[in-house]
Protein backbone atom coordinates (compact mmCIF):
# COMPACT_ATOMS: atom_id res chain seq x y z
CA UNK A 1 0.00 0.00 0.00
CA UNK A 2 3.20 2.57 0.51
CA UNK A 3 4.69 1.46 -2.26
CA UNK A 4 1.63 2.24 -4.49
CA UNK A 5 1.41 6.08 -2.47
CA UNK A 6 4.58 6.53 -3.26
CA UNK A 7 4.32 5.31 -7.08
CA UNK A 8 1.28 7.52 -7.45
CA UNK A 9 2.79 10.23 -5.72
CA UNK A 10 5.98 10.56 -7.98
CA UNK A 11 3.88 10.03 -10.91
CA UNK A 12 2.08 12.91 -10.23
CA UNK A 13 4.95 14.93 -9.51
CA UNK A 14 6.18 13.82 -13.21
CA UNK A 15 3.56 14.99 -14.93
CA UNK A 16 2.99 18.42 -12.94
CA UNK A 17 6.41 19.26 -13.86
CA UNK A 18 7.23 17.35 -16.84
CA UNK A 19 3.97 19.61 -18.20
CA UNK A 20 3.69 22.25 -16.53
CA UNK A 21 7.40 23.32 -17.62
CA UNK A 22 6.54 22.52 -20.73
CA UNK A 23 3.28 24.87 -20.57
CA UNK A 24 5.36 27.78 -18.84
CA UNK A 25 8.54 27.30 -21.04
CA UNK A 26 6.75 27.39 -24.03
CA UNK A 27 3.87 30.02 -23.16
CA UNK A 28 5.75 32.13 -20.84
CA UNK A 29 8.96 31.79 -22.72
CA UNK A 30 10.83 32.96 -19.72
CA UNK A 31 12.94 29.89 -18.55
CA UNK A 32 14.75 30.08 -22.31
CA UNK A 33 14.33 31.27 -25.66
CA UNK A 34 11.84 34.34 -25.06
CA UNK A 35 13.65 38.03 -24.14
CA UNK A 36 11.69 40.22 -22.05
CA UNK A 37 11.63 44.10 -21.97
CA UNK A 38 9.70 45.18 -19.23
CA UNK A 39 5.97 43.71 -19.80
CA UNK A 40 6.80 42.50 -23.61
CA UNK A 41 8.18 39.84 -24.64
CA UNK A 42 9.80 37.72 -28.10
CA UNK A 43 11.17 34.83 -29.33
CA UNK A 44 14.57 36.36 -31.52
CA UNK A 45 15.58 33.37 -32.39
CA UNK A 46 12.00 32.46 -34.75
CA UNK A 47 13.40 34.11 -37.06
CA UNK A 48 16.70 32.22 -37.11
CA UNK A 49 18.02 29.53 -39.70
CA UNK A 50 19.00 27.01 -36.51
CA UNK A 51 16.93 27.75 -33.70
CA UNK A 52 17.42 26.32 -30.67
CA UNK A 53 15.09 23.42 -29.26
CA UNK A 54 13.17 25.47 -27.48
CA UNK A 55 12.33 28.06 -30.21
CA UNK A 56 11.56 25.19 -32.48
CA UNK A 57 9.20 23.96 -30.14
CA UNK A 58 6.97 26.85 -29.67
CA UNK A 59 7.28 27.95 -33.67
CA UNK A 60 5.48 24.02 -34.14
CA UNK A 61 3.13 25.02 -31.57
CA UNK A 62 1.96 28.42 -32.81
CA UNK A 63 2.01 27.37 -36.03
CA UNK A 64 2.87 30.82 -37.34
CA UNK A 65 4.33 32.66 -40.24
CA UNK A 66 7.77 33.97 -38.22
CA UNK A 67 9.19 37.08 -39.45
CA UNK A 68 13.26 36.40 -40.11
CA UNK A 69 15.59 37.59 -38.49
CA UNK A 70 16.46 40.43 -41.24
CA UNK A 71 12.94 41.37 -41.44
CA UNK A 72 12.12 42.29 -37.78
CA UNK A 73 10.58 40.92 -34.62
CA UNK A 74 7.59 41.18 -32.92
CA UNK A 75 6.55 41.60 -29.37
CA UNK A 76 3.77 40.25 -27.25
CA UNK A 77 2.57 41.53 -24.05
CA UNK A 78 -0.15 39.94 -22.11
CA UNK A 79 0.25 41.99 -18.99
CA UNK A 80 0.50 45.93 -18.39
CA UNK A 81 4.17 46.97 -16.80
CA UNK A 82 2.67 45.99 -13.20
CA UNK A 83 1.78 42.18 -14.11
CA UNK A 84 -1.96 42.73 -14.44
CA UNK A 85 -3.46 41.10 -17.03
CA UNK A 86 -5.04 43.18 -19.90
CA UNK A 87 -8.38 43.67 -19.97
CA UNK A 88 -10.48 45.13 -22.51
CA UNK A 89 -12.92 47.17 -19.78
CA UNK A 90 -9.79 48.67 -19.36
CA UNK A 91 -8.38 51.86 -20.56
CA UNK A 92 -4.16 51.64 -21.46
CA UNK A 93 -2.05 54.26 -22.06
CA UNK A 94 1.02 53.01 -24.08
CA UNK A 95 3.93 55.71 -23.51
CA UNK A 96 7.57 55.19 -24.39
CA UNK A 97 10.03 55.16 -27.36
CA UNK A 98 10.48 52.60 -29.56
CA UNK A 99 13.78 51.08 -31.07
CA UNK A 100 14.68 52.38 -34.30
CA UNK A 101 13.10 50.63 -37.04
CA UNK A 102 11.66 51.43 -40.92
CA UNK A 103 8.23 51.01 -39.19
CA UNK A 104 6.44 49.39 -36.70
CA UNK A 105 2.56 48.47 -35.84
CA UNK A 106 0.37 47.69 -32.83
CA UNK A 107 -2.77 45.80 -32.73
CA UNK A 108 -4.63 44.06 -30.13
CA UNK A 109 -5.60 40.30 -30.45
CA UNK A 110 -7.48 37.55 -28.75
CA UNK A 111 -5.29 34.67 -27.58
CA UNK A 112 -5.91 32.94 -30.81
CA UNK A 113 -4.80 36.20 -32.58
CA UNK A 114 -7.55 37.48 -34.02
CA UNK A 115 -8.25 41.12 -34.17
CA UNK A 116 -10.11 42.95 -31.71
CA UNK A 117 -9.90 46.10 -33.23
CA UNK A 118 -13.39 47.45 -34.07
CA UNK A 119 -13.91 46.13 -37.24
CA UNK A 120 -14.55 49.63 -39.45
CA UNK A 121 -12.02 51.23 -37.88
CA UNK A 122 -8.40 51.07 -38.21
CA UNK A 123 -6.94 47.24 -37.08
CA UNK A 124 -3.71 48.75 -35.99
CA UNK A 125 -1.83 51.57 -35.24
CA UNK A 126 1.30 52.18 -37.65
CA UNK A 127 4.44 54.07 -36.70
CA UNK A 128 4.22 56.60 -39.11
CA UNK A 129 0.44 57.93 -38.53
CA UNK A 130 0.69 57.92 -34.88
CA UNK A 131 1.41 61.80 -33.47
CA UNK A 132 4.95 62.34 -31.89
CA UNK A 133 6.00 64.98 -29.02
CA UNK A 134 9.02 67.20 -30.01
CA UNK A 135 11.28 64.34 -28.23
CA UNK A 136 9.99 61.58 -30.39
CA UNK A 137 7.73 59.73 -27.40
CA UNK A 138 4.41 58.57 -28.42
CA UNK A 139 1.29 57.88 -26.51
CA UNK A 140 -0.70 55.42 -27.19
CA UNK A 141 -4.44 54.23 -26.11
CA UNK A 142 -5.73 51.06 -26.37
CA UNK A 143 -9.71 51.19 -25.35
CA UNK A 144 -13.33 50.38 -26.12
CA UNK A 145 -13.85 54.48 -24.64
CA UNK A 146 -12.50 57.07 -26.76
CA UNK A 147 -9.67 58.16 -26.22
CA UNK A 148 -7.14 61.27 -26.68
CA UNK A 149 -4.28 61.19 -29.25
CA UNK A 150 -3.48 58.24 -30.89
CA UNK A 151 -6.41 55.72 -30.26
CA UNK A 152 -6.95 52.33 -31.08
CA UNK A 153 -10.24 51.12 -30.78
CA UNK A 154 -11.11 47.80 -29.61
CA UNK A 155 -14.39 45.87 -29.04
CA UNK A 156 -15.66 42.81 -26.88
CA UNK A 157 -14.85 41.62 -23.08
CA UNK A 158 -12.42 39.28 -21.04
CA UNK A 159 -8.92 39.15 -21.67
CA UNK A 160 -6.39 40.45 -24.92
CA UNK A 161 -3.12 40.98 -25.83
CA UNK A 162 -1.12 43.44 -27.46
CA UNK A 163 1.59 42.94 -29.75
CA UNK A 164 4.27 45.22 -31.43
CA UNK A 165 5.83 44.72 -34.49
CA UNK A 166 9.07 46.29 -35.36
CA UNK A 167 9.79 46.18 -39.38
CA UNK A 168 13.62 46.41 -40.21
CA UNK A 169 14.81 47.52 -37.08
CA UNK A 170 18.33 48.59 -37.28
CA UNK A 171 19.78 47.21 -34.18
CA UNK A 172 18.21 44.07 -34.13
CA UNK A 173 19.60 42.68 -37.10
CA UNK A 174 21.78 39.73 -36.35
CA UNK A 175 22.50 37.65 -33.75
CA UNK A 176 21.70 39.43 -30.60
CA UNK A 177 18.63 41.47 -30.39
CA UNK A 178 20.06 44.35 -28.43
CA UNK A 179 16.32 46.99 -27.01
CA UNK A 180 17.03 49.22 -24.67
CA UNK A 181 13.79 49.96 -24.41
CA UNK A 182 10.10 49.62 -25.60
CA UNK A 183 7.19 51.30 -24.50
CA UNK A 184 5.34 50.94 -20.86
CA UNK A 185 1.92 50.09 -20.59
CA UNK A 186 -0.36 51.39 -18.06
CA UNK A 187 -3.60 50.58 -17.09
CA UNK A 188 -5.96 53.60 -16.45
CA UNK A 189 -9.79 53.66 -15.46
CA UNK A 190 -11.83 50.16 -15.87
CA UNK A 191 -15.33 49.89 -16.62
CA UNK A 192 -16.15 51.93 -19.43
CA UNK B 1 13.90 10.03 3.91
CA UNK B 2 11.96 7.54 1.50
CA UNK B 3 9.36 9.40 0.48
CA UNK B 4 11.28 12.66 -0.18
CA UNK B 5 13.35 10.12 -2.75
CA UNK B 6 10.23 9.10 -4.56
CA UNK B 7 9.48 12.78 -4.70
CA UNK B 8 12.99 13.08 -6.16
CA UNK B 9 12.68 10.54 -8.65
CA UNK B 10 9.46 12.15 -9.30
CA UNK B 11 11.06 15.86 -10.51
CA UNK B 12 13.34 13.84 -12.20
CA UNK B 13 11.53 12.44 -14.18
CA UNK B 14 9.62 15.13 -15.14
CA UNK B 15 12.17 16.97 -16.11
CA UNK B 16 12.86 14.12 -19.06
CA UNK B 17 9.10 14.13 -19.89
CA UNK B 18 9.76 18.10 -20.03
CA UNK B 19 12.87 17.46 -22.47
CA UNK B 20 11.28 14.64 -24.52
CA UNK B 21 8.11 16.74 -24.95
CA UNK B 22 10.37 19.76 -26.03
CA UNK B 23 12.43 18.00 -28.47
CA UNK B 24 9.28 15.78 -29.77
CA UNK B 25 7.09 18.41 -30.42
CA UNK B 26 8.34 19.53 -33.69
CA UNK B 27 7.88 16.49 -35.34
CA UNK B 28 4.41 15.46 -33.65
CA UNK B 29 2.75 19.19 -34.41
CA UNK B 30 -0.11 18.05 -37.22
CA UNK B 31 -1.11 21.32 -37.75
CA UNK B 32 1.96 23.42 -38.08
CA UNK B 33 3.13 26.58 -40.95
CA UNK B 34 3.68 24.22 -43.57
CA UNK B 35 0.51 22.43 -43.77
CA UNK B 36 -1.67 25.78 -43.38
CA UNK B 37 0.32 27.00 -46.12
CA UNK B 38 0.25 24.10 -48.23
CA UNK B 39 -3.57 23.95 -48.06
CA UNK B 40 -3.71 27.03 -49.36
CA UNK B 41 -3.23 26.01 -52.70
CA UNK B 42 -0.51 24.31 -55.05
CA UNK B 43 3.32 24.69 -55.62
CA UNK B 44 4.76 26.89 -58.07
CA UNK B 45 2.01 29.91 -57.60
CA UNK B 46 1.94 33.24 -55.60
CA UNK B 47 -0.84 33.04 -53.54
CA UNK B 48 -2.34 36.10 -51.99
CA UNK B 49 -2.95 35.62 -47.95
CA UNK B 50 -6.24 37.11 -47.49
CA UNK B 51 -6.39 40.00 -45.02
CA UNK B 52 -7.13 38.82 -41.55
CA UNK B 53 -10.98 39.78 -40.59
CA UNK B 54 -11.55 41.53 -37.60
CA UNK B 55 -12.94 39.09 -34.90
CA UNK B 56 -11.76 36.24 -37.15
CA UNK B 57 -9.10 33.53 -36.33
CA UNK B 58 -5.47 34.79 -37.43
CA UNK B 59 -3.55 31.39 -37.02
CA UNK B 60 -0.89 32.99 -39.48
CA UNK B 61 -0.74 35.69 -37.05
CA UNK B 62 -0.70 37.92 -39.85
CA UNK B 63 -0.63 41.49 -39.43
CA UNK B 64 -3.50 43.36 -40.75
CA UNK B 65 -1.90 46.47 -42.09
CA UNK B 66 0.18 44.29 -44.47
CA UNK B 67 -0.02 42.36 -47.82
CA UNK B 68 1.39 38.62 -48.21
CA UNK B 69 2.02 36.27 -51.25
CA UNK B 70 3.24 32.89 -50.40
CA UNK B 71 4.92 30.55 -52.61
CA UNK B 72 5.98 26.94 -52.44
CA UNK B 73 8.98 25.52 -54.29
CA UNK B 74 10.13 21.65 -55.19
CA UNK B 75 13.74 22.12 -55.52
CA UNK B 76 13.90 18.27 -56.18
CA UNK B 77 12.66 19.86 -59.55
CA UNK B 78 15.40 22.14 -60.48
CA UNK B 79 16.67 25.45 -58.70
CA UNK B 80 13.44 27.73 -57.76
CA UNK B 81 12.85 31.28 -58.58
CA UNK B 82 10.67 33.92 -57.45
CA UNK B 83 10.63 37.03 -59.59
CA UNK B 84 8.58 39.86 -60.15
CA UNK B 85 8.43 44.09 -60.00
CA UNK B 86 7.04 45.58 -56.73
CA UNK B 87 5.72 48.77 -55.74
CA UNK B 88 8.08 51.58 -54.32
CA UNK B 89 7.18 50.70 -50.72
CA UNK B 90 8.97 48.73 -47.61
CA UNK B 91 8.76 45.20 -48.32
CA UNK B 92 10.77 41.88 -47.45
CA UNK B 93 10.81 37.94 -47.97
CA UNK B 94 11.56 35.57 -45.99
CA UNK B 95 12.41 31.37 -47.56
CA UNK B 96 10.93 28.37 -44.73
CA UNK B 97 11.81 25.12 -44.89
CA UNK B 98 9.09 22.73 -43.95
CA UNK B 99 9.85 22.62 -40.21
CA UNK B 100 8.75 26.27 -39.87
CA UNK B 101 12.48 27.39 -39.90
CA UNK B 102 13.62 30.91 -41.64
CA UNK B 103 16.26 29.92 -44.23
CA UNK B 104 17.39 33.50 -45.85
CA UNK B 105 15.11 36.51 -45.17
CA UNK B 106 16.00 40.16 -46.46
CA UNK B 107 14.16 43.33 -47.17
CA UNK B 108 14.44 45.18 -50.06
CA UNK B 109 16.47 48.33 -47.78
CA UNK B 110 19.44 46.04 -48.73
CA UNK B 111 20.04 47.63 -51.71
CA UNK B 112 17.56 44.81 -54.07
CA UNK B 113 14.96 48.13 -54.57
CA UNK B 114 11.39 47.03 -56.53
CA UNK B 115 12.83 44.22 -58.28
CA UNK B 116 12.56 40.54 -56.91
CA UNK B 117 14.46 38.37 -58.52
CA UNK B 118 15.40 35.20 -55.99
CA UNK B 119 17.17 31.94 -56.74
CA UNK B 120 17.05 29.00 -54.07
CA UNK B 121 19.39 26.15 -55.09
CA UNK B 122 20.02 22.80 -52.80
CA UNK B 123 23.54 21.75 -51.63
CA UNK B 124 24.05 19.80 -54.89
CA UNK B 125 22.87 22.77 -57.35
CA UNK B 126 24.35 25.55 -55.72
CA UNK B 127 27.68 22.83 -56.16
CA UNK B 128 26.82 22.76 -60.06
CA UNK B 129 26.30 26.23 -59.75
CA UNK B 130 29.86 26.69 -59.34
CA UNK B 131 30.76 24.62 -61.63
CA UNK B 132 28.87 26.77 -64.50
CA UNK B 133 26.63 23.89 -65.16
CA UNK B 134 23.34 25.86 -64.12
CA UNK B 135 23.30 28.96 -66.01
CA UNK B 136 20.75 31.58 -64.66
CA UNK B 137 20.47 35.03 -65.35
CA UNK B 138 22.39 37.86 -64.38
CA UNK B 139 21.22 39.70 -60.91
CA UNK B 140 19.88 36.91 -59.37
CA UNK B 141 19.87 37.05 -55.78
CA UNK B 142 21.55 33.25 -54.95
CA UNK B 143 20.08 31.50 -51.58
CA UNK B 144 21.28 28.51 -50.40
CA UNK B 145 18.76 25.96 -48.95
CA UNK B 146 19.72 22.01 -47.08
CA UNK B 147 16.10 21.26 -47.51
CA UNK B 148 14.18 20.73 -50.72
CA UNK B 149 10.49 21.47 -49.64
CA UNK B 150 10.14 25.77 -48.99
CA UNK B 151 8.42 28.18 -49.25
CA UNK B 152 8.97 31.54 -50.06
CA UNK B 153 6.43 34.93 -48.05
CA UNK B 154 6.68 38.10 -49.61
CA UNK B 155 5.35 41.30 -47.38
CA UNK B 156 4.80 44.13 -48.77
CA UNK B 157 3.64 47.27 -46.77
CA UNK B 158 1.27 49.68 -48.45
CA UNK B 159 1.77 53.52 -47.06
CA UNK B 160 -1.87 53.27 -47.04
CA UNK B 161 -4.97 51.00 -47.20
CA UNK B 162 -6.65 52.76 -49.93
CA UNK B 163 -3.98 51.49 -52.17
CA UNK B 164 -3.85 47.92 -51.14
CA UNK B 165 -6.04 46.22 -53.71
CA UNK B 166 -2.83 47.97 -55.73
CA UNK B 167 -0.63 46.33 -53.94
CA UNK B 168 -2.17 43.04 -53.55
CA UNK B 169 -1.97 42.96 -57.66
CA UNK B 170 1.14 43.55 -58.11
CA UNK B 171 2.07 40.67 -55.52
CA UNK B 172 -0.56 38.45 -57.30
CA UNK B 173 1.76 39.29 -60.35
CA UNK B 174 4.85 37.71 -59.06
CA UNK B 175 6.26 34.36 -60.95
CA UNK B 176 7.09 31.32 -58.89
CA UNK B 177 8.72 28.01 -59.70
CA UNK B 178 11.67 26.09 -61.11
CA UNK B 179 14.10 27.01 -63.25
CA UNK B 180 13.85 24.93 -66.60
CA UNK B 181 17.06 23.76 -67.67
Amino acid sequence: MRFLFHLLSMIVVALVVGFGLSYYALNDGRLIGAVRVGPWSAWPGSGSSSPDPYTRAYIARTGALQLGQGEGITFTATGDNEGRPLDRSCRYRIAGTTPVASFWTLRATDAQGGDIARPDGQQALRSRNVARANDGSLVLYVSRSLAPDNWLEITGKGPFELVLTLYDPSNLSGVGVAVQSLPAIFREACGA
Amino acid sequence: MRTLLWLLSGVLLGIVIHIGMILGLPGLATTTVWSRIAALGPPDKAILLPQPAPGMPNPLQLDPDLTYAVCRVDLAAGPGVVSGMLPDAYWSLAIFNKAGSVVYSTTNRDGIGQNLNLGIFNADQTHLLAEQRIEVADGLLIVESHDNDVFVVVRLAPPHQAERPRYEAALSKIACGNIKS
